[in-house]
């Protein structure tokens, strides 16, 4: 069974032979083929080697065109700081939207047109041409919040909720529709899922969640649905009191941060939602040892039930030890899905 | 309610418009200007960061009050610098060099203003140059350090390392922050506290400075 067949049946609820496995690399793929950060986010060419290699390198069951989350914003005209070995990161004492009424001469770009995004749906082809079905292909977006902040300035946009709640709505709006013509390109291009990344929304509580977001994300993820792709939500951060919410939005995988309990997000979103994650990226993963990043994945694996997909909280960081990497990619291999987490060995001391 | 419990509430709920008004009464009915810090300031943002802390408040609700309190502090503030305002000790933040995320740093000022710290904020990307000319200039006696990458991490040690290389480590103490760091990575980078939220952050600042 290869990579992409394994995810989807896992969506599909159909039988798979192990435990998919999906953990998010960027800097860490880049360093794979040696190249500085600031060309694999830039060159779509450096990007799809990147993923592959490093996909091929460790069997992992997907690529991915994630690479940062200035993508749209850039080609929005929002100033953007950039790194020769990092990611490209939004400045926000310089936001696009520093006045709000800039939102209705704010025109959504053509994905295909915008250097940045037309780079993302230009890796997406080739992936999708270089890996052919052996592993399924994610495209990447900004959630509504996250883009919201990327224009407005996440400290701004916070008050905003508060103060200027209708701009919010408008520009949530904007943000989906954006969202939306970016999905649908990297979809025609290839991409089986899109990854959905709203990192802001886990500053909000669940009132302004429910009333904001929510709505937000839903669309987007109703609309992708529509194209015949699947979804994915990472949210970084605390989302430990969204998860009534988040379980009602429909996306095929909820990809938890590392601090959100896993069995608290199967309690609130039942048995059938694909849950992702959720090992501390940086606590355990890179800095315990094997050890404690088996231990971490079997209780993942034990809260989250056979609807699990294995996989870091976070980005996998980039002087992660390849060790602990190969413990997280064999305790995949060594699990079916229907298996009951092995137990972990008395340890030596 | 008595006016001072008012004007808790106006901060607790964020509503910078009442906390304006309420103070410039209290200041016009001749109301000891310390007595609104130490009686509905302090007290209301010390209630914030338990909410924050509990979950009950997030990120708005806390950045609603702390803009409210300061609004508050504004008016207050040109009363006290005439009879010379106790302090709890000068803190200079910011985030490290090459790292542009501040919100949880902003956060972190906030409440310690909020709680009687004098705040020097330096904002985002902060060479260590500019923290170590900074800690001089005001004598300050805490430094905050903020990181959200892991790649901008070593950053920080450079920073601690810059206030050593400039005789200054001996009377400033460091406290350090972010989403990628640990109490034992503060404790290995040579850093006198770790917190892993705003609330958190107050307490070490207490601790630190013996306030």
């Amino acid at each position: 069974m290869n990579g992409r067949t394994r995810i989807l049946n896992l969506l599909e609820g159909r039988a798979v032979d192990r435990l998919p496995l999906m953990p998010i690399t960027m800097m860490f793929a880049a360093d794979q083929i040696g190249v500085p950060y600031g060309e694999y986010a830039t060159d779509h060419r450096l990007l799809a080697r990147g993923q592959i290699e490093t996909s091929r390198r460790f069997d992992f069951d997907y690529v991915s065109a994630i690479s940062d989350p200035c993508r749209e914003a850039a080609d929005l005209g929002a100033a953007i700081e950039c790194y020769p070995d990092q990611p490209p990161a939004i400045v926000e004492s310089e936001a696009l939207l520093s006045d709000p009424r800039h939102l209705a001469r704010l025109d959504c770009p053509d994905p295909t047109s915008g250097p940045r995004m037309a780079d993302r749906i230009a890796a997406i082809a080739l992936l999708r041409h270089e890996i052919g079905d052996e592993k399924l292909v994610e495209g990447w977006i900004e959630g509504p919040c996250a883009e919201a902040a990327n224009l407005r300035g996440i400290n701004t946009l916070m008050l905003d909720f508060v103060d200027e709640p209708d701009f919010v709505r408008d520009l949530c709006a904007f943000c989906v529709d954006l969202g939306l013509r970016f999905a649908r390109a990297q979809v025609a291009a290839g991409a089986d899922l899109i990854g959905i990344g709203d990192a802001a929304a886990s500053l909000v509580g669940p009132a302004i969640y429910e009333e904001f977001v929510f709505p937000a994300e839903r669309r987007l993820v109703d609309g992708i649905h529509a194209m015949g792709a699947r979804t994915r939500l990472h949210i970084c951060g605390r989302t430990r009191r969204l998860l009534p919410l988040l379980a009602d939005l429909g996306v095929d995988i909820l990809d938890l941060d590392w601090m959100v309990p896993i069995e608290e997000a199967r309690a609130a979103c039942g048995p059938e939602q694909v849950l992702l994650g959720n090992i501390d990226p940086v606590g355990v993963l890179r800095n315990a040892g094997p050890e404690d990043v088996r231990d971490g994945i079997r209780r993942c694996h034990a809260a989250a039930g056979r609807r699990y997909v294995v996989a870091a909280g976070c980005e996998i960081v980039r002087d992660t030890p390849l060790r602990n990497l190969r413990e997280m990619v064999e305790y995949a291999r060594g699990h079916g899905c229907d298996a009951e987490p092995t137990p972990s060995p008395p340890r030596a001391h | 309610m008595t006016p001072m419990k008012e004007l808790y509430e106006a901060i607790l709920t964020g509503n910078r418009d009442a906390a304006a008004e309420l103070t410039r009464q209290a200041l016009e009915g001749s109301v000891d200007p310390q007595s609104l810090i130490d009686g509905a300031m302090i007290p209301a943002m010390a209630e914030v960061g338990r909410r924050f802390e509990e979950e009950e408040y997030f990120v708005p609700e806390l950045l609603l009050s702390a803009r409210a309190m300061k609004t508050a502090l504004e008016l207050i503030s040109p009363l006290l610098s005439e009879t010379g305002a106790p302090s709890k000790g000068c803190v200079v933040m910011g985030t490290v060099q090459g790292d542009l995320h501040d919100i949880g740093k902003n956060l972190v000022s906030a409440m310690l203003e909020g709680a009687g710290f004098d705040v020097v904020d330096l904002g985002a990307d902060v060479s260590p140059e500019k923290f170590v000319a900074t800690v001089e200039e005001n004598g300050a006696s805490l430094v905050g350090l903020s990181v959200l990458l892991t790649v901008t991490m070593p950053s920080m040690t450079s920073t601690i390392e810059a206030l050593e290389a400039a005789g200054l480590r001996d009377r400033v103490k460091i406290l350090v922050g972010g989403a990628p760091l640990s109490a034992e990575h503060a404790d290995a980078i040579g850093a006198d506290a770790y917190a892993d939220n705003a609330t958190a952050a107050v307490r070490a600042a207490h601790e630190l400075v013996g306030a």
